[in-house]
């Protein structure tokens, strides 16, 4: 039997083996580079010729007609407002709808319709979204166009399934047994859920939030037809007055004829990456800070 | 046998069309401890999980028949299954502590009860349940540590704990010792002896031999029937059903 394993007919067999296995690791590693290396060159393009413009100058001051005037603090501060929005709408909104599908809901025909939609609803374009804020929130409610309002009320509709299919898993992660211990000892069926469960799904819940508030950040379509790409000079000072937004600002720049705008857009971009930065950061803060350890 | 605390009359349960249990009535006693014997899939657990309505929570599952605890019937609609189920305390197969501290788990129950006025009440509601579930000294130094920490006897003498702390009448533990070793299953089982003079205490177990050590009556359950039901020492010495006497051989199960 011994002379199996010493032939020279398996010794090439297992020499093939761990050249396989060596390859394998190559190419793996090769994705990953590949993959990073976008990034990379994005990102040194990005620096080389945006943060010549990125002075104080420029992350205070609003749009102008002129690139050397021109600042991105009015685009940052109507993301802000609108992500502001989006965020109070959509969080309640969506964690409640979770919790109620994944724990309260009957098991019929009606609440797998239900579920089928709100699958559906996260994989539908922005631009759907843009058109029914157009229609819904201006035409009908008579709500200020171009304003974080209603960009926020678009956007939330738009990350609010997004929130739900996080919500669920996150809940449908925590272990069963929990649920019986607080049921056991006599607490209600909301008592378990408001108690034990959604605090231990929490982080779930969160990451997922954050990952869709980042997609509804650097979302354009949406509010290109809610009227958010006009030309606004000067920030807005509330919800309802007339802003811009980061993307839609980097989408503008990068039309404009004059020269001075190439700077312009590259230095917008990198406050919106640090922006999406801050934002993951975030996410992983708050998923550490929350996270139970069994 | 002395007044029943628990009594169950035609008692059926169905999982959607499946009859899960068919016709069981049984009393269970106060002060002794009722052994729910039988094979895998025999309807044991799903019928213990009837004494405190924990099935109300799966879908699909409905209770027939009667079950009274004291003379009420708990499937009434005056009954509250959540006042029920603190009367019915539970401890399951494998510990299941909260992710909180020692203290913390087992505040919850009294805390949602409203049984204690203030800290220092819940200090000595908390001290007298860990010392009735004997976890007391070993734990008193580091109630503020996490309970999932403990070691798995710990961690299930911890979840009796938990039970105890709102006042229950009666405790059901559905096969409490099979995630245990048998140094941890032994401190369990001397616990069960300590508390069964306070509760009535009903154990589903796979151990024929943990039924015969902790158990006064014994319930032998085949196919969703309660088969035969006596004195533990009469089932495993001389029982009446062919069934089980088969099974208590080791001839199937």
């Amino acid at each position: 039997m011994s002379n199996t394993w010493q032939s020279p007919a398996m010794i090439k067999r297992i020499a093939r083996r761990h050249a396989a296995e060596r390859r394998f690791r190559l190419v793996g590693l090769g994705a990953i580079v590949l993959s990073l290396l976008f990034l990379a060159v994005l990102l040194f393009i990005m620096l080389k010729n945006g943060l010549g413009g990125l002075d104080w100058e420029f992350l205070s001051g609003s749009d102008a007609t002129n690139a050397d005037a021109a600042g991105v603090w009015g685009a940052v501060k109507g993301s802000f407002l609108t992500m502001l929005v989006t965020l109070l709408l959509s969080f309640p909104m969506g964690v409640l709808a979770a919790i109620y599908l994944e724990e309260f809901a009957p098991r019929n025909k009606w609440i797998d319709w239900v579920e089928v939609s709100i699958n559906n609803l996260a994989a539908v374009p922005s631009i759907i979204f843009g058109l029914l804020g157009l229609a819904v929130f201006i035409n009908t409610f008579n709500l200020p166009r171009s304003s974080p309002l209603v960009g926020g009320l678009t956007l939330a509709l738009m990350t609010m399934p997004i929130i739900v299919i996080s919500g669920r898993n996150a809940i449908k992660a925590v272990p069963p047994s929990i649920r019986n211990a607080a049921l056991a000892v006599g607490a209600s069926e909301v008592q378990t859920v408001f108690h034990h469960v959604l605090p231990l799904a929490l982080p779930g819940i969160l990451t997922g939030t954050i990952i869709g508030m980042a997609r509804a950040l650097g979302e354009t379509a949406p509010l290109l037809m809610i009227g958010m790409r006009a030309f606004v000079a000067t920030p807005a000072s509330g919800i309802t007055d007339p802003s811009s937004v980061l993307p839609m600002q980097i989408f503008l720049w990068s039309d404009e004829i004059d020269r001075g705008f190439v700077q312009n857009t590259s230095a917008a971009i990198i406050v919106l990456l640090m922006f999406l930065l801050a934002m993951n950061g975030l996410a992983i803060y708050l998923r550490n800070k929350f996270e139970v350890r069994w | 046998m002395t007044k029943a605390k628990l009594t169950a009359r035609n008692v059926d349960v169905f999982y959607g069309d499946k009859k899960a249990i068919d016709d069981v009535s049984i009393d269970i006693g106060n002060g002794v401890v009722t052994a729910f014997i039988g094979p895998s899939g025999c309807g044991k657990s799903t019928f213990l999980r009837t004494l405190n309505r924990m099935n109300d929570t799966i879908a699909g599952a409905r209770v027939t028949g009667q079950i009274l605890l004291d003379g009420e019937d708990i499937y009434d609609k005056e009954m509250d299954p959540v006042a029920l189920r603190a009367r019915v305390g539970m401890v399951f197969q494998k510990p299941n502590p909260f992710p909180k501290s020692i203290y913390e788990n087992i505040a919850y129950g009294p805390r949602i009860h409203g049984l204690a006025q203030g800290k220092a009440d819940m200090d000595i509601i908390i001290e007298k349940a860990l010392t009735r579930a004997g976890l007391w000294n070993e734990v008193k130094d580091r109630l503020t540590d996490a309970g999932t920490a403990l070691s798995g006897g710990q961690q299930q003498r911890l979840c009796i704990a938990r039970a105890i702390a709102v006042s229950p009448e009666v405790i059901l533990m559905d096969e409490p010792c099979s995630a245990l070793d048998p140094i941890a299953t032994a401190r369990i089982e001397e616990l069960i002896e300590e508390l069964k003079d306070r509760y009535a205490i009903v154990i589903v177990t796979h151990s024929m031999q943990q039924a015969a050590r902790v158990s006064q009556r014994t319930a032998f359950f085949h196919l969703g029937k309660m088969v035969e039901y006596g004195e533990t020492s009469q089932i495993f010495t001389n029982p009446r059903e062919v069934r089980t006497k088969d099974y208590i051989t080791g001839r199937y199960g």
